[in-house]
């Protein structure tokens, strides 16, 4: 007897399965926390229960790879140039957003000076363990554009905007706007 | 076209609070849409469409949330579309409110903005707060900006520290914003931070993200807002004897990133990063709309967005209210006060009456509706000239801004 569309999905739903979800690993953590501290859920005027909403991604960088490989096999920073109207797009556009003409690659200097500045003493989650941190919108001397990126303050308190920078590479680069930063010269 | 053609005729709103767990967001929704409709005189089956401002999914916990609060509110059968343009979202859904009216495809609309926030909650320091900002700051750019720490606070502190260097605005000034509107929120009812605060206060908070600390920046907080809109010809059919009228709508947004803001590009006569351009642009068109080419002399009050005390510096400017740079004296000089010749904020702006963000251009709209009508009680400024403009701004680096004008 041919199998049933039931029979094929209950015999196929256990090998599907490779590892346990990562989302319950999370769930393990949040309950050990409610154990040490239960009274951080209301349940006398209203009810709480923690929660969460979880993705992940494998995420393509598009026509802007080619900026992320550059900088993890090479450590240079690149950019595009319009092919008519000559603006110097850093981060990278691979179409110009001016006049719609086609763009080419070109090396952006690692050269570059402060537009404006703040440093943060108070974040988000996910930064909250790393302040203080100064971060800049950062233009390169050869661009039309600034780029916001972190800056290593040398002891300062803060990025005067006009000051001079360089672009400095981190040895162990994954491809990401984090494998560089500038420093105060 | 002509002016006179849409009114607000329904106000309604919660209290602002930091967080009100006795409530989901479709509750407030319910509470501010009774108290409106019931100040406008109709019931809900009267109204023919809906338009839903809220924000951020990651707040509500629920991506569409706005489908859910239609239900909730009985309007199944009607239209109903959704604007999220970051803080700017109350007044961009009012112009969206505005447009269905306008263009004849409703007679009544429902403007519906509401938020939630704090139920957020991170799990590793025991807190909201962190994990509100994170739920912000996945509206920067996630490539780009995102990962070297971007989020709300800093990107407009960076759009103040270059106003700073180009105009020499100062700390001090910014607070004089602050000291203004935590005072004003005393006489507002709805508001979150009444709070009596001196300039050495606001000076020596805790430093948040340079030039801001703690109390130039408003707090996140949870509520609703609601206004009711009706054409010309269903005010005289329903008899509204207050009706106030939307004299004009501007709106621009810049360029998202920031750092591609120059004076070389097409918004480049209104300046660079240290200058709202977007501010300015979207003001040049609802005074064109509203026929008004003196703001500060044709104006009896502003509601301004006040996210950050620094903001509303450069926003006197963007408005026209004083020159470029002039944003700093013209506190000093306390124009803007609400006993000055140009009352802004008195509600409490943002900082006073708190940051419910799909809630907050509503309730500023609704301040000026309720201002020009003279229901604002203790806080009643001066109507002589029967005019006023709110302000509503989001995005990064202030991307998103719109302009309305209100008269009676
Ligand atoms: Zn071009």
């Amino acid at each position: 007897m041919p199998k049933t569309s039931t029979e094929k999905a209950r015999e196929t739903v256990k090998k599907e399965v490779r590892s346990v979800p990562i989302e319950k690993i999370i769930d393990e953590v949040i309950d050990k926390q409610l154990k040490v501290n239960p009274g951080i859920v209301e349940k006398d005027k209203y009810f709480e229960i923690p929660d969460k909403i979880v993705m992940f991604y494998k995420y393509s960088y598009g026509s802007q790879s080619r900026f992320f490989k550059t900088l993890k096999e090479d450590a240079k920073l690149s950019g595009t140039k319009c092919s008519k109207c000559n603006f110097v797009y850093f981060p990278p556009r691979a179409n110009c957003s001016e006049c719609y003409s086609d763009v080419e690659w070109i090396d952006i200097s690692n050269e570059a000076v402060v537009l404006s500045s703040t440093t943060v003493w108070y974040s988000n989650s996910e930064f909250f363990d790393r302040v203080p941190f100064a971060m800049a919108y950062i233009k390169p001397v050869n661009a039309d554009t600034a780029i916001l990126q972190r800056i290593e303050l040398n002891d300062k308190e803060y990025a005067e905007p006009n000051s001079k920078v360089m672009a400095r590479f981190r040895k162990e680069r994954r491809g990401a706007i984090s494998d560089f930063w500038y420093e105060l010269l | 076209m002509d002016k006179k053609e849409v009114a607000v005729v329904g106000i309604g709103q919660t209290k602002f609070r930091a967080r009100i767990p006795e409530k989901s967001y479709f509750e407030l929704a319910f509470d501010a849409t009774k108290e409106a409709l019931d100040n406008a005189g109709i019931s809900h089956k009267e109204v023919d469409s809906a338009v839903f401002g809220i924000y951020n999914d990651l707040f509500e916990r629920q991506i569409m949330p706005d489908t859910y609060i239609q239900d909730y509110l009985g309007l199944y059968g009607k239209s109903g579309t959704r604007v999220t343009t970051g803080g700017a979202t109350g007044g961009y859904a009012f112009r969206a409110a505005y447009a269905e009216v306008a263009s004849g495809l409703s007679d009544i609309t429902l403007l519906i903005g509401v938020e939630k926030a704090q139920d957020n909650f991170d799990w590793s320091q025991y807190k909201s707060t962190p994990e509100v900002l994170k739920s912000i700051a996945y509206s920067a750019d996630m490539t780009w900006e995102f990962p070297v720490g971007a989020y709300a606070a800093s990107s407009y502190a960076l759009l103040a520290t270059a106003h700073m260097k180009k105009y020499g605005t100062t700390e001090e000034q910014a607070a004089l914003v602050s000291i203004k509107n935590h005072s004003n929120a005393f006489k507002n009812p709805y508001a979150q931070s009444p709070l009596k605060l001196s300039v050495k206060d606001v000076m020596d908070s805790r430093m948040i993200t340079y030039p801001f600390k703690m109390y130039d920046c408003s707090l996140y907080t949870e509520g609703a807002s609601v206004l009711v809109l009706m054409n010309k010809d269903t005010v005289k059919k329903y008899k509204i004897s207050d009706p106030v009228w939307v004299m004009g709508i501007g709106s621009s947004n810049d360029k998202s990133f920031t750092g591609f803001r120059s004076v070389h590009d097409a918004l480049g006569n209104y300046g660079d990063i240290a200058d709202l351009r977007n501010h300015y642009e979207a003001a040049r068109i609802a005074y064109k709309m509203a026929g008004i080419s003196n703001p500060f002399k044709e104006l009896d009050v502003a509601e301004l967005h006040d996210a950050f005390s620094f903001t509303e510096l450069q926003a006197y400017e963007a408005m026209g209210f004083t020159t470029r740079g002039g944003g700093g004296r013209f506190i000093e000089e306390g124009h803007s006060l609400i006993d000055g010749d140009l009352p802004v904020s008195p509600s409490g702006g943002l900082l006073g009456a708190g940051h419910a963000v799909g809630a907050t251009g509503v309730m500023q709209i609704g301040e000026v509706a309720k201002q020009l009508k003279g229901e604002a009680g203790e806080r009643q400024v001066k109507i002589e000239k029967g005019r006023g403009l709110a302000h509503s701004i989001g995005g990064p680096g202030s991307s998103y801004a719109t302009v309305t004008i209100l008269g009676v």
